[in-house]
């Protein structure tokens, strides 16, 4: 039997897990902390992408056309949209905390409308997508992009960042414990403010890792925010609101089963995700990793 | 052999195995568009043309052409006095958001709140199909240029439509014409179909397959792969094509979706190792994606204008967009096909001496036009514009800063030559407002 076609499935369908969790792990662990359902998570996602490509386009401009230049075009988009993070938090989110989810839902929606008019007008209609001009290499008697080795191994190193900030930092606890009871971690004179300040702007930022790494893979255009945040949905109902082990582990669920679904019955692959999802909210309503104290 | 022929040996030989600037020009044709008004000295009425393409969702890389140089067309035309020398138009424009409802919501609104005379759109043919539903209950004319569908002129036919793309079976039909005669040539036996998951992927897969399974009987669909629009990663489905190890690959894959699939496949080695021969590469694809796309490609095209630079109305219409929007402005294959409609719209208010609707219709019935594809016929069982498609091997040019289609190997696959079904068989298919 030639198990490489099976082999390189469970690779493409842990590329798109990395994918999702990258960008689902901003928006759990904001829900998680904040109590807030950030719908315009994955617009912020696809404005940082445009961020992204238009200063790796400027430092190509300046010092010559080179790959590498795509590090300093993250690490540049990463702190432009922390800080966007940072003032959208202030100026409306910070508005929405005692409202309930209906009308944070709204709000957030009125962002996806007004962030995508400003994509609209700022970069045009066009698709934007770096080209790193990779070639491919062969694996299994199959060719495959080696870029989709950067996507899972940035994927794992942001799960063990987090998994590191989370269970060893001091600040890392108090957003775990701030997951778990506000009120008790308000008491002991943590200033929640501050605290929901700096988580909005860290899952900002982690969307907007995820945009800059995507950049060459995948082309951002108007209208795909809209239909990933449904599967980043899915992926954090899968593991449960808040918590990155959930998140990490239904991504993985979700991408594998998408990918192998596609081999063995492609039309019902999108399906097959939403059957879980179903399953998940039947028997265990706060996901396969989430608690019923959050529940 | 005929030359058509040593054309499709060449190009088969080739193969081998190996929203701002709609703002802008819209205030701008605008402004244009009332000037003359003033102008006209028996000045008739207004005649209001709604336009219903998306400037956002899958299509909207598409149409972006189209929602800039229409305007500017129209501007033409009323500086010739409008239609019929008097009757001024003016373009009342919507955003479909390639959504059904929306479609539907918005022609609605154009007939009824704004009053427009005439409809032209839309891009998507699910959203075509929905509109025809309200331009036939209020008998509104109807322009079809880019949704392609051969319900729309069949199943859901209406006197009211008039279509001006070369529809999914003529298209499909051009595909396995080509792809036969590359199967034949290369020994291929097994395919693998990628396609978007709605109206048009299916049709036009079903095109594709009927058609080949006539001419190509032993060439076998060992896989179908069906996307939804707007798919973003499509790893998981190019690792599964090259899992099967067909030895081509058909795709009917339109808009950003398709652009996203080639962007993710040349890197991922597709076409390396699979021959894609047949996939829509408008002008659109060939300038967007004028670094990645392999060259030798076999693509498809809906109205390239580097096709007929020979005829009078591309021509003018070529000097007028690239005076306009900069000297990479050629007009896309959407655009061309639009301009047509417009062109359509003039001439078949001259033959009828009315802008009236019923009027209209009734002389654009069979008749012929002029067009930047040369003098084509309306095919009198369902106002489908007699066109070719084209298929062609993309290849870089000396003159244009972005790949054409090799003009020494590309075909133009006439509509006679995949017209399907007969006019008996759609008389049949067009039961449902019968």
């Amino acid at each position: 039997m030639d198990i490489g076609p099976y082999v390189l499935q469970l690779f493409s369908g842990l590329s798109r897990a990395m994918v999702l969790f990258l960008l689902s792990a901003g928006l759990s662990l904001i829900f998680g902390v904040m109590n807030i359902l950030n719908f315009a998570h994955a617009t912020l996602w696809l404005l940082s992408g445009y961020v992204t490509f238009s200063i790796f386009t400027f430092l190509s401009e300046q010092f010559g056309a080179s790959p590498w230049l795509l590090l300093p075009a993250i690490v540049g988009a990463v702190s432009v949209m922390m800080l966007v993070g940072l003032a959208l938090e202030r100026f409306l989110i910070r508005r929405t905390y005692e409202r309930e989810l209906p009308e944070q839902l709204l709000l957030t929606f009125a962002l996806v409308l007004i962030l995508g008019d400003a994509i609209k007008l700022i970069w045009g209609l066009e698709n934007r997508r770096i080209n790193l001009g990779v070639e491919p290499v062969e694996m299994l008697d199959t060719l495959i992009n080696p870029y989709h080795f950067v996507i899972v191994g940035t994927g794992v190193a942001v799960a063990a960042g987090l998994w590191y900030f989370l269970h060893r930092t001091r600040f890392g606890k108090i957003v775990r414990a701030a997951v778990y009871s506000r009120s008790m971690v308000s008491a002991l004179g943590i200033p929640i403010p501050m605290i929901y300040a700096m988580v909005f702007a860290l899952g900002v930022g982690l969307a907007a890792l995820a945009g800059g790494v995507f950049l060459p893979l995948l082309p951002m255009a108007l209208g795909v925010d809209l239909d990933i945040i449904v599967q980043c949905f899915a992926v954090v109902v899968i593991g449960g609101f808040g918590s990155m082990l959930g998140t990490f582990v239904a991504s993985i669920i979700v991408g594998v089963v998408y990918a192998f679904s596609i081999l063995f019955w492609p039309d019902g692959a999108l399906a097959m995700i939403f059957l879980i999802v179903i399953a998940v909210l039947i028997w265990r309503p706060w996901g396969l990793f989430g608690t019923e104290l959050r529940y | 052999m005929t030359t058509k022929e040593k054309q499709w040996d060449a190009l088969i030989d080739q193969l081998k195995l190996s929203r701002r600037d709609f703002v802008f020009s819209g205030l701008a044709a605008g402004a244009l568009t009332l000037a003359p008004r003033f102008a006209s000295a028996q000045a008739g009425a207004t005649y209001k043309l709604g336009v219903l393409l998306p400037s956002t969702g899958v299509g909207a890389n598409y149409m972006a052409h189209c929602i800039k140089g229409l305007p500017l067309a129209v501007a033409a035309l009323n500086k010739r006095g409008g239609l019929l020398g008097k009757h001024q138009v003016q373009i009342v424009y919507r955003d479909t958001e390639t959504k059904p409802d929306v479609g539907s919501r918005e022609a609605k609104s154009l007939i009824l709140n704004d009053k427009v005379n005439a409809i032209f759109g839309t891009y998507s043919s699910a959203v075509a199909l929905a509109v025809q539903e309200i331009i036939h209950e209020h008998k509104v004319l109807h322009f079809a240029a880019t949704s392609n569908s051969s319900k729309i002129t069949q199943e859901n036919y209406t006197p009211y439509t008039y279509q001006f793309c070369p529809d999914s079976n003529m298209q499909s039909g051009a595909v396995w014409l080509a792809v036969s005669k590359m199967a034949k040539k290369n020994n291929w036996k097994t395919f693998v179909s990628i396609a978007q998951d709605y109206e048009w992927g299916r049709d036009t897969h079903k095109g594709f397959t009927t058609g080949l399974a006539k001419v190509a009987p032993k060439v076998k669909e060992i896989r179908q792969l069906w996307f939804k629009l707007g798919e973003t990663d499509f790893t998981s489905y190019i690792t599964a094509i090259m899992a099967a190890k067909p030895d081509f690959l058909y795709g009917a894959i339109a808009g950003k979706d398709g652009e996203t699939f080639m962007q993710q496949a040349g890197p991922m080695g597709l076409f390396k190792r699979v021959p894609f021969p047949g996939n829509l590469i408008t002008v659109t694809e060939l300038k967007a994606q004028r670094k990645t796309l392999p060259r030798g490609m076999i693509g498809l095209a809906r109205c390239p204008f580097f096709a007929h630079l020979k005829e009078p109305i591309m021509q003018e219409y070529i000097k007028r967009d690239r005076a306009a929007f900069g000297p990479e402005g050629y007009p896309d294959d959407w655009a061309c096909m639009y301009y047509d409609a417009l062109g359509g719209l003039e001439q078949g208010a001259k033959k009828a001496g009315s802008i009236g609707t019923e009027a209209i219709i009734k002389v654009l019935k069979g008749a012929t036009i002029d067009t930047c594809r040369g003098k084509r016929a309306f095919r009198d069982c369902s106002n489908q514009l007699e066109v070719p498609s084209y298929v062609g091997e993309v290849w870089d040019s000396p003159d244009y800063p972005f790949p054409i289609f090799k003009p020494d190997t590309m075909v133009l696959a006439e509509a006679k030559e995949v017209w399907t079904p007969t006019c008996e068989e759609v008389e049949k298919l067009k039961k449902k407002r019968a």
